[in-house]
């Protein structure tokens, strides 16, 4: 009878915590804005879920949401954590009270991007004046450093963007970045509004050379791809996520779908780090100047 | 002749072999002949190298330096893309992505770039020499002290601030000379 | 302390010397808290003799070559020189090795550590509470039985080493084609040739004479505590390091962006942990080693040759620490120092039961 019960104690010892941590395990929704396609945006963001999970024993999911959805989503309290572009940051910033946890780095300019006019070499478009009259192809409205950037750039030239060119258009579909890049370079517009981000991989991966096109204007740097997190969201679990965040590392690994994946190589991500609010500033005005939400006014 | 003993044919043995060796330093030719020249061929060639290597890194980066002053830093950093594919790291590379980011308004990163290319190679810090870069670093890690650490100060528990004031100490330490 | 005690003020005097000379050299060209520091000097000289590969640190260290022909002439004139050896040879080469490697890791040896801190380096703190321990560690060791074999006198063993070190200044001053010199890095800077050699021939005969030992003068004041003398030459040669320094506008109080430092505290402590140690082992820290080689002592000898093979291991194999910081096999290198001393304090008690 003593060993009988022994034996069950053991086995509670043993089996129970397991059963207790599968059933109490958290629940919660990272939103990632969806980049080029959602299948490839879930393809790079879920190892970072994955890795958030192991290390605070939150089962965090992965949702791949349009930029236009947000706002209302999060307004609904579907996200604990968005990972969206620094505009969306600021926008869900005034909306809902975002809090800023990590921007991702990426590229020569580390947490920081910027976005570029460019003009194919040779075209005759030699500085920003030269584009009155011109057919200009944009990235995405929401993206700062494919759209807000150029437009502000433009304002500040004493072109407006509705009024002096021949005409504009943004391109549909996926990679809408490297799209509008090949679009110059092919001759189809005679110019693009580029991130600066896309022109540094494209010359790295060899799909276009540093000479093939002429830099007309670039805008100041502004904070990259952003880790907010929920206003309510638990702060112990705030400082354990941003803890995670910065620590990961080129050789951390996740599990997704049974394979163990480098997270960095998977998300295209080259760290997290901590910057301040004040650091967008600088985006602010932009936004403000362009009257672009969240300080849009009619 | 008397018979020697032990100790006087060895005492012998060595005045014959320091004589020796003194006759043979005071008739040498100067520079040690022939034979020796291969020492003084050696400075020559460490000459010739370091020479040689300072004309490939300028041939190499070239079009960079025309780009930048040309003022158009942007298209001089994708051309150090460009570089970086056949030579990554390589340590003036990152002084030239270090110039042209503090260009471009990335004082961080600018100083990370500094950092990481003065551990890989001093030179960047010697008073003399083709590729100096101590006033430059000077001035950097003046800034640096100035916006930063004021920054820092007051987000103490910043870790991004903390490890770009990190460098700026280093950068600080390397200006301050010492041992290597 | 006995004030009529003709020793103690030699002892104070070549204190006195070292700190305030020890501080000038960095003024008449040396690198900045670097007047004197045997470790640099030793790495700086093998690199010139071609031992290593860092470019950066070649350059033949007149000093050296004084301290060890000055105790030469200072025990020949003196009467002092005796040739004498057979003290555990080889575990004490492979003990100036890590005597190299302790230093390398703190950035000086157990004088630049006065020194830096004589300039107001507060990062040699660290280094500081590291070497006391050390040498108490060793003291420890030697309570509990730890016994090198004994030396004795062996005609002309003593020898070999001046002899190396006056072939050495053979080599200063004609500047043969195989002698390497660097053209940039901290082994460029360095006071004029004959003011270096001047100095080092002078401490050298200080040393030799007052017996002034950085570690010694620790050891001594945990034995002996104020009726050390060695401990007022030590205190003497701080003292007259920091008013040099704040004369010559150079004393800079503070942790961050100090010449030749690092703020790795812990690997500093260990660092200079196993100089202590192993220097109350060996009997004396690397300056006092090169003076003992200088009158006579083959085994200090063997520990001077060990720390000019420490000096090329440490450049080669890049275990040295820099302003960045202590690299991972620089601190595997400690570690495993600690691991020989222990192991040589094991093999080495008189009384295996305790």
């Amino acid at each position: 009878m003593t060993r009988r019960f022994l034996l069950l104690l053991l086995l509670s010892v043993f089996f129970l915590p397991g059963c207790d941590r599968l059933g109490e395990r958290p629940k919660m929704k990272i939103a990632y804005m969806n980049c080029n396609n959602e299948r490839e945006t879930y393809q790079r963001f879920a190892p970072i879920s994955s890795y958030l999970s192991e290390k605070t024993g939150v089962e965090f999911e992965t949702v791949v949401v349009d930029t236009h959805e947000f706002e209302e989503r999060m307004k609904a309290g579907e996200f604990a954590l968005v990972h969206t572009n620094s505009l969306l940051y600021i926008i869900l910033k005034e909306a809902v009270g975002l809090k800023l946890l990590a921007t991702e780095k990426r590229g020569a300019f580390g947490t920081h991007t910027a976005g570029a006019l460019i003009a194919r070499k040779g075209s005759g478009i030699e500085k920003i004046e030269d584009i009155k009259g011109k057919r200009l192809i944009f990235g995405p409205m929401m993206a700062p450093s494919g759209y807000l950037a150029q437009y502000d750039l433009m304002l500040a030239a004493g072109i407006d963007p509705e009024r002096d060119l021949a005409y504009y258009a943004i391109p549909a579909g996926a990679f809408k970045h490297e799209k509008l890049i090949y679009a110059v370079y092919f001759g189809d517009f005679d110019v693009a509004a580029a991130p600066v981000l896309d022109l540094e991989e494209m010359t790295r991966e060899g799909k276009i050379e540093a000479d093939d096109f002429t830099i007309l204007a670039q805008s100041a740097t502004f904070p990259y791809c952003t880790f907010g997190a929920a206003a309510d969201l638990d702060p112990a679990l705030f400082d354990k996520i941003k803890k995670a965040l910065l620590d990961l590392g080129p050789e951390d690994t996740a599990e997704l779908d049974g394979e163990r994946l480098k997270v960095f190589k998977t998300s295209w991500a080259e760290g997290f780090e901590d910057l301040l609010d004040s650091d967008y500033d600088g985006l602010r005005e932009m936004a403000r100047r362009a009257n672009m939400p969240p300080y849009q006014s009619y | 002749m008397a018979k020697l003993s032990c100790a006087g044919r060895l005492k012998l043995l060595l005045f014959l072999a320091t004589t020796g060796l003194v006759a043979l330093l005071v008739t040498a030719p100067n520079g040690g002949g022939t034979a020796g020249s291969s020492a003084l061929d050696k400075a020559m060639e460490r000459e010739l190298a370091r020479q040689a290597r300072a004309a490939f890194v300028r041939e190499l980066y070239a079009p960079v330096t025309e780009l930048r002053d040309a003022g158009r830093p942007q298209q001089a950093l994708l051309k150090l893309e460009e570089l970086a594919r056949a030579y990554p790291g390589d340590p003036f590379g990152l002084v030239l992505r270090a110039e042209i980011l503090r260009e471009l308004g990335r004082l961080d990163q600018a100083i990370g770039h500094y950092a990481q290319a003065l551990r890989l190679n001093g030179e960047f810090l010697d008073e003399q020499g083709p590729f100096s870069r101590r006033t430059e670093i000077r001035l950097l890690v003046e800034e640096g002290l100035a916006t930063l650490l004021p920054r820092f100060q007051s987000h103490p528990d910043n870790r991004s601030l903390a490890a770009t004031v990190k460098e700026v100490y280093y950068l600080q330490s390397r200006l301050a000379g010492g041992c290597e | 302390m006995n004030l009529r005690d003709r020793h103690l003020w030699l002892v104070i005097f070549a204190g006195l010397a070292l700190g305030s000379l020890g501080a000038l050299l960095a003024v008449w060209g040396n690198p900045e808290n670097s007047g004197i520091c045997v470790s640099c000097f030793l790495e700086n000289s093998a690199g010139a003799l071609g031992l290593h590969d860092n470019e950066r640190m070649r350059y033949l260290r007149p000093e050296l070559i004084g301290f060890v022909l000055g105790a030469l002439g200072s025990s020949l004139l003196f009467r002092e020189f005796r040739s004498r050896g057979g003290s555990d040879p080889l575990p004490r080469f492979f003990g100036g090795i890590f005597l190299m490697v302790g230093c390398a890791i703190f950035i000086g040896c157990p004088i630049k550590l006065f020194l830096r801190l004589g300039a107001g380096d507060l990062t040699a703190l660290s280094g500081f509470a590291g070497l006391f321990v050390g040498v108490w560690g060793g003291l420890r060791t030697m309570v509990d039985q730890v016994r090198l074999a004994p030396a004795r006198p062996r005609r002309g063993s003593g020898l070999l080493v001046p002899a190396f070190f006056l072939l050495l200044l053979v080599f200063l001053l004609s500047g043969p084609g195989f002698l390497l010199e660097s053209s940039g890095g901290s082994a460029t800077a360095h006071a004029p040739r004959s003011v270096a050699l001047g100095v080092g021939l002078l401490l050298g005969g200080l040393a030799q004479r007052s017996r002034l030992c950085v570690t010694g003068a620790l050891r001594d004041a945990l034995l002996l505590g104020r009726r050390s003398p060695l401990l007022y030459g030590l205190l003497a040669f701080a003292l007259s390091a920091v008013l040099v320094n704040l004369f010559g506008g150079v004393f800079r109080l503070g942790f961050y962006g100090q010449p030749g430092a690092h703020t790795d505290q812990l690997w500093s402590f260990f660092g200079m942990a196993l100089v202590g140690w192993l220097s109350v082992l060996i009997g004396g820290c690397p300056f006092r080693q090169l003076i003992k080689a200088g009158e006579g002592d083959a085994d200090a000898g063997l520990v001077v040759m060990g720390m000019f093979v420490g000096g090329a291991v440490a450049q080669s194999w890049g275990l040295t620490a820099t302003a960045a910081g202590v690299p991972l096999y620089g601190k595997v290198a400690v570690l495993s120092g600690f691991i020989f001393v222990f192991a040589w304090s094991l093999f080495s008690r008189e009384d295996k039961t305790c």
